[in-house]
């Protein structure tokens, strides 16, 4: 039995790296400080979908076959397309990433990964406005102002407040963890009282109903230390938790954060509301904004998925350099998948761009819906597909999906996933922060080393050695067309 | 003039800066079917795609019959001469052109004539998204020229306009016109929401309905006419909208008054 | 390993007091040895070229965080100047933020052989390592930043030296770093809570501790580190009007560390700290005052930061600085402040030689290249890619080396800027000797990097060949000439290999990543107190904080024996 400290959870972005693992005869059997979501990877990864060899599509069945083979045919489909994708790449490490640059590059394919269906529009609207932004641990040490716009680390990001935010000690803020104790307290007191009232036929003085019905910014707005403050088109489990949750209109966000922009520049605007909310409720919320110590906004998919998309996180990238002129605010994206941040930046640092990278004139291209995955997919323009840590069977729109299985597939996954049961040549892959090491990069972009806890199962081999073998054998085939072509032997 | 017809049904993306008529000029036939182009990730020549003929009518022209909405860059950076497509249009048609007209009858893709400096473009049918708008990051918007779309525009058109005409004849999606500074847009039909967003200068001018104005605008009147280009002046009466106040901008949205009723509110602070 | 004998060419050897002497250069195992076999050496004519030490780069941001953050959000930059894929090498995007293969290769082909990455924040040191593997045909190294790092501030403001010794020796080695950075000292801190320091005598918030103190503890604290190179450092109140005061009690200040009359401190991109005037207005140049005070003292090497007329990007751990530009540009702005350790900031910035204020700055830097007698004590950079991207480095040496180049670019700028500068009544046009002591040998020399910046026998085989006659061409009358020779390397020879002919990639190869390897007196200790700070301080474990063996690809270790 060994007990392995320090590890690093290979699930979301806050990539919490103080899990114990205990692990007896190549398994692990204890799972300390993780969240649920944690706890439930390392204990049931070794889940019966795992794939356990090579396998290829004959007469419309996929049946095993050995690496070779499925390398050769892998290598094949590879070099001899015209147009090919390779997507994914969100939970690998940053040294499979790598390979994959050099393959799409060799290959003169679209690189692409989770971004597009997730935080993609994020990087587009730091390329429109930059990004005034910190470390998580800024956030620890100094905010005292956190907002959740369109996000909720509750059922997402469950070890988010704990660590970065609400309930952390920090070095000039504290926890309040207390303060958040006493208000369940006082909630659960409150239900009783009322259901006291209902028992005793008694007319209840304030239905739950009614306070939730736009409520005032409430007086703990003003207090000293941290507050919590929750914008969403639903009252989340995070908003529970929260000292203000305000309910905006779906996909009235760009219209709220515009309007804000322009009170903390002190201009009158001509309404009685913006996206539901009424307009001496946002006088106070902006003043409380513009009067804290530091402040900053979380979000998700909220903004980058609703009707807006880029121009949302542009306008609330604006709204956060606005602030900046009165008081210090930093803005950062919840990243989802534990290594889509590394994806993107390995990605940029090697052929300049983030996502949508197309390399089939010979040098990296991006423009998102013209070079991004989907949109070749929609528009039936690539032949063949690689995909690597992610499931976009799952995760696509059906006509993108249609397209995808029409051609071939190379899957490479721990799991029979989705994508993995359309594959042509599917490869089984070891998991990378369990049963590969690497490093991964977390949502505030600190790069953090991935442990391996545990030996794959026999023959199962990492991302990063799969694909540099896929590599290997496309450089063979091509050097050979070439040769051919050229009228030799 | 030379006439392009594409040899069969495109497949993967094509990529053809050279179906330009300053790199067409004084070539022969020949010369220009040995130009390259790239087909998906292989290079081709212009020859392998296009059946390649010479009208001798001394102008500097280019035909293109059918569909070549898979072909990108066509026209990218012309300073003169003609484009006629008789079909569908690629992306980025017109891209930066200086000058000269390209006229597509049929529909256009997305980044029509963007970052344009001069020149004249005709779209006959619907325009895409990002018609005239810069590319991701840079705020080069169109700067001159004109463009007149028949159909409708999609999103994120005529973003960071600073100078020039765009009119469109049937619907624009959102964000149209998106941090203008100078310039006309004008839209016939109706227009999406977030029209004119962090606008610092320009017109824009809408005679059909919005969705909704930007909270961001304050009522300046109402005006009978509104002067589009030397050629026209769009008859109101039109509310007249000052902003982008998040940005403290003096952009102005003119909006048909008889087709928006919900706008009578801001009569009020008038 | 081959043995190569380059023969007959002009060499260019300041380090070892060799001016233009024909004479040939012999290596053997990727060194400079005394001789070779002349049958076997694969002979290189170098007759009527110019032999020089490889390019050394002291102050150049090429990989890391910020950098590629940069990348990022700047696609508009990267379209101007695309990289094909080739046999031998990879794609990519140059213009004023490369990718990391073109860096490499761009260098290289104008003859470059190490590079300074000189802003890593520790938190990030293993992003800068993997970035730093991905740059080829370059020797690199990066510093850490350190000056408003907490463990720093609270050992000097105790006035601990030794304990602050031993932290700094820790995170050298931790982040394998080659020398201690110090950005706006105290002012990154501030910056924390949106504020900034305005003097060197400014107390920091929080933290009781001034600038001063900062900067001279770190210096002492470089000293009993015995560290090969001097605390390097953007001094306070960078990119202000005024600021050539600051900058000169800065230099003041740190005489009285100076106690052997060698070098204590390094003040990069010394132009945007040599702004006299008070406003954008009556903006104008300090370099009299900054050389005047560096001709009369031997205490600092200073670095150019020289600006070219060109769109760049601006990168820097001055966060409060980037903000600054963000307030009178109003273009795209990044921030990105890093727990315990430090801040950062990015811009784009367009530099125009219509701008008045351009281009001042643009005499500036180069009124001080001139006017600082001694060439050991400035040396060429951009401060890539902030005044300008690298690859524009040739027009910088025809600058410096022809009076003519210099007022024919005068001629173009703006009339207030043309009125202001010095430069017309600078005769002064440095000579070749002179060029590679500011582009090699006296960077080699500052860094303390003892292989490089010279051809004395047991140097490391990095040649730069170019394709000037310095007895047939007049360089400062052909300045463009000469540019374009610097431009492009006849031949680049990276640890005794070919790797540039005629300014094409021939070979790749990939480069050593330095670090230092301090050996304390006694062993470091990291005790519990310690982890329990980290644990407080930062939000990653104690045990995942290092920059590990396996993240350097191909590391070079330089031992350093500490005097505490």
């Amino acid at each position: 039995m060994s007990v392995i400290n320090a590890v690093t959870c290979p699930i979301c972005g806050c990539l919490c790296d103080d899990i114990e693992v205990t692990v007896v005869e190549n398994e692990v059997v204890k799972v300390k400080n993780g969240c649920a979501v944690c706890e439930a990877k390392y204990l049931g990864y070794k889940s019966k979908h795992r794939i356990r060899q090579p396998l290829i599509r004959k007469d419309g069945e996929l049946v095993p076959t050995s690496m070779k083979e499925a390398v050769h045919r892998a290598g094949e489909i590879l070099a001899n397309a015209k147009y090919p994708i390779l997507y994914g790449w969100s939970s690998t490490n940053s040294e499979a990433q790598r390979i994959g640059v050099e393959l799409a590059e060799e290959v003169g394919g679209v690189l692409d990964n989770t971004a597009v269906v997730c935080h993609g529009p994020s990087l587009m609207g730091t390329q429109e406005a930059g990004i005034p932004t910190s470390t998580l641990g800024q956030i620890r040490h100094r905010a005292d102002l956190i907002i959740y716009w369109g996000c909720d680390p509750w059922s997402a990001h469950p070890r988010h407040l704990e660590r970065y935010t609400s309930f952390t000690e920090g070095r000039f803020e504290d926890s309040e963890w207390k303060s958040y104790i006493n208000k369940v307290k006082a909630a659960a007191g409150r239900k009783k009282l009322l259901s006291a009232q209902r028992v005793a036929k008694k007319k209840p003085e304030v239905t739950v109903a009614e306070s939730e019905a736009f409520n005032k910014p409430p007086e703990t707005l003003q207090k000293e230390g941290r507050k919590l403050i929750v914008i969403d088109v639903r009252k989340s489990m995070t908003a529970e938790m929260a000292d203000y949750f305000i309910q905006v209109e779906p996909n009235k966000d760009y219209e709220l954060m515009q309007a804000m922009r322009a009170m903390v520049k002190d201009e009158d605007l001509d309404i009685d509301q913006v996206a539901g909310v009424p307009m001496e409720y946002l006088k106070e919320v902006v003043d409380t904004l513009v009067n804290c110590k530091f402040g900053v906004v979380f979000f998700g998919m909220g903004l980058t998925q609703s009707a807006g998309k880029f121009r949302n996180i542009e306008v609330a990238i604006s709204l956060i350099r606005d602030l900046n002129l009165r008081t210090k605010f930093v803005i950062m994206p919840m990243r989802g998948h534990f290594n889509v941040s590394g994806a993107n930046i390995v990605f940029a640092w090697q052929s300049g761009y983030s996502f949508g990278i197309d390399f089939s004139l010979g040098y990296p291209r991006y423009n998102p819906g013209e070079t991004t995955s989907m949109d070749v997919l929609l528009r039936g323009e690539s032949d063949a597909a690689l995909v690597v840590a992610s499931d976009p069977v799952a995760t696509f729109p059906k006509k993108a999906v249609q397209h995808l299985v029409k051609h071939p597939l190379i899957v490479i996954d721990p799991h029979m996933n989705p994508t993995a049961m359309l594959g042509d040549v599917v490869f089984p892959s070891a998991f990378v922060g369990i049963e590969v090491e690497g490093t991964a990069y977390r949502m505030d972009t600190v790069p953090l080393p991935l442990k391996k806890v545990v030996e794959p199962p026999e023959g199962v081999m990492s991302d990063e050695e799969i694909l540099k073998k896929i590599l290997e054998e496309v450089r063979t085939i091509k050097a050979k067309n070439t040769k051919n072509r050229m009228g030799g032997a | 003039m030379i006439v392009l017809t594409p040899l069969g049904k495109f497949r993967f993306p094509v990529h053809a800066e050279c179906i330009n008529p300053d790199v067409f000029k004084e070539k022969s036939v020949a010369e220009i079917a040995s130009l390259s182009v790239w087909e998906g990730n292989r290079k081709k020549k212009l020859g392998d795609l296009f059946k390649i003929e010479e009208v001798s009518d001394e102008t500097l022209g280019i035909t293109i019959n059918g569909d070549v909405s898979k072909v990108r860059r066509v026209g990218q950076g012309m300073k003169a001469g003609e484009i006629v497509i008789n079909g569908n249009a690629g992306m980025h048609l017109g891209e930066k052109m200086a000058g000269g007209k390209i006229t597509v009858n049929g529909n256009a893709g997305g980044w029509t004539g963007s970052s344009m400096k001069k020149g004249l473009i005709e779209i006959h049918g619907d325009a895409s998204d990002y018609l005239a708008s810069p590319y991701r990051g840079s705020t080069d918007g169109m700067k001159g020229g004109r463009i007149v779309v028949d159909g409708n525009v999609g999103s994120d058109s005529g973003c960071y306009l600073r100078g020039g005409v765009i009119i469109v004849r049937g619907k624009a999606g959102p964000f149209l016109g998106f941090h203008i500074s100078k310039g006309v847009i004008y839209v016939e039909k109706s227009a999406g929401n977030r029209l004119g967003a962090s606008m610092t200068g320009g017109k824009i001018v809408v005679s059909g309905a919005i969705d909704e104005l930007m909270p961001t605008f304050t009522i300046a009147g109402v005006k009978a006419k509104v002067k589009i280009d030397e050629t026209f002046k769009a008859q109101g009466p039109f509310y007249v909208f000052l902003g982008d106040l998040a940005e403290k901008g003096n952009g102005k949205l003119f909006v048909s008054k008889n087709s928006n009723s919900h706008l009578k509110q801001y009569e009020k602070f008038l | 390993m081959a043995e190569i004998l380059i023969e007959n060419g002009f060499v260019f050897d300041p380090l070892n007091g060799i001016n233009g002497e024909r004479m040939d250069i012999a290596i053997k195992n990727g060194k400079i040895v005394r001789s070779v076999n002349t049958q076997k050496a694969k002979k290189i004519n170098a007759a009527g070229l110019t032999v020089m030490p490889g390019g050394v780069d002291v102050h150049t941001h090429v990989a890391g965080h910020e950098v590629n953050t940069g990348r990022m959000i700047r696609p508009e930059d990267h379209v101007k100047d695309v990289v094909r894929k080739t046999g031998l090498t990879r794609s990519g995007v140059g213009y004023s933020i490369p990718t990391t293969f073109v860096t490499g290769y761009r260098y290289s082909k104008m003859g470059y052989t190490t590079v300074m990455n000189p802003s890593m924040a520790p938190l990030g040191a293993k992003h800068t390592h993997e970035e730093l593997n991905d740059i080829p045909m370059l020797d690199k190294a990066t510093f850490p930043l350190l000056g408003d790092w907490w463990f720093v501030l609270e050992n000097l403001q105790k006035g601990d030296l030794e304990g602050c010794a031993r932290h700094v020796a820790w995170m050298m080695e931790t982040t394998k770093g080659y020398a201690i950075k110090i950005v706006n000292p105290g002012g990154l801190e501030s910056w924390g809570f949106g504020r900034n320091v305005h003097s060197i005598d400014d107390v920091v918030p929080n933290f009781d501790i001034t600038p001063r103190d900062i900067m001279c503890g770190l210096a002492k604290v470089n000293k009993m580190l015995n560290l090969p190179h001097t605390i390097h450092l953007h001094t306070n109140n960078l990119g202000i009007p005024g600021n050539y005061v600051t900058t000169l009690e800065t230099m003041k200040a740190l005489e009285s560390v100076a106690t052997d009359g060698k070098p204590v401190a390094h003040i990069t991109h010394v132009q945007f700290s040599s702004f006299a005037g008070d406003n954008w207005g009556n903006l104008r140049s300090g370099a009299e005052e900054i050389s005047k005070y560096i001709n009369n003292h031997s205490h600092m090497t200073l670095d150019m930061g020289q600006i070219i007329f060109s769109d760049t990007t601006t990168m820097t751990a001055d966060g409060p600085f980037e903000f600054t530009l963000y307030q009178l540009s109003g273009r795209k702005w990044v921030n990105s402040d890093v727990e315990t350790e430090t801040s950062g900031g990015i811009i784009p910035m367009h530099y125009k030689r219509k701008s008045a204020v351009n281009a001042t700055q643009w005499s500036i830097g180069l009124e001080l290249a001139l006017l600082i007698k001694d060439p050991w004590k400035i040396f060429m950079t951009t401060d890539h890619p902030n005044a300008g991207p690298f690859f524009e480095y040739p027009k910088i040496l025809a600058w410096l080396t022809s009076k003519k180049a210099r007022l024919a670019t005068l001629a173009k700028c703006h009339k207030k800027a043309q009125k202001k500068s010095l430069l017309p009544s600078i005769n002064r046009e440095l000579s070749l000797y002179e060029l590679a002591v500011v582009t090699r040998a006296g960077q080699a020399k500052a860094l303390g990097l003892k292989g490089k910046g010279h051809l004395g026998v047991g140097a490391d085989a990095d040649v730069a060949i170019y394709n000037i006659n310095p007895e047939t061409l007049d360089i400062a009358k052909k300045y463009k000439t000469a540019r374009k020779a610097f431009g492009s390397a006849v031949y680049t020879i990276k640890d005794g290999q070919v790797v540039v002919k005629d300014g094409e990639i021939v070979q790749t190869v990939d480069g050593r990543t330095m670090w230092l390897d301090i050996e304390t007196a006694e062993e470091i200790e990291i005790g519990e107190e310690m982890k329990r700070k980290f644990k407080q301080y930062w939000t990653v474990e104690y045990e995942n904080y290092p920059v590990f063996d396996h993240y350097v690809k191909v590391p070079e270790a330089i031992t350093v024996k500490a005097s505490v």
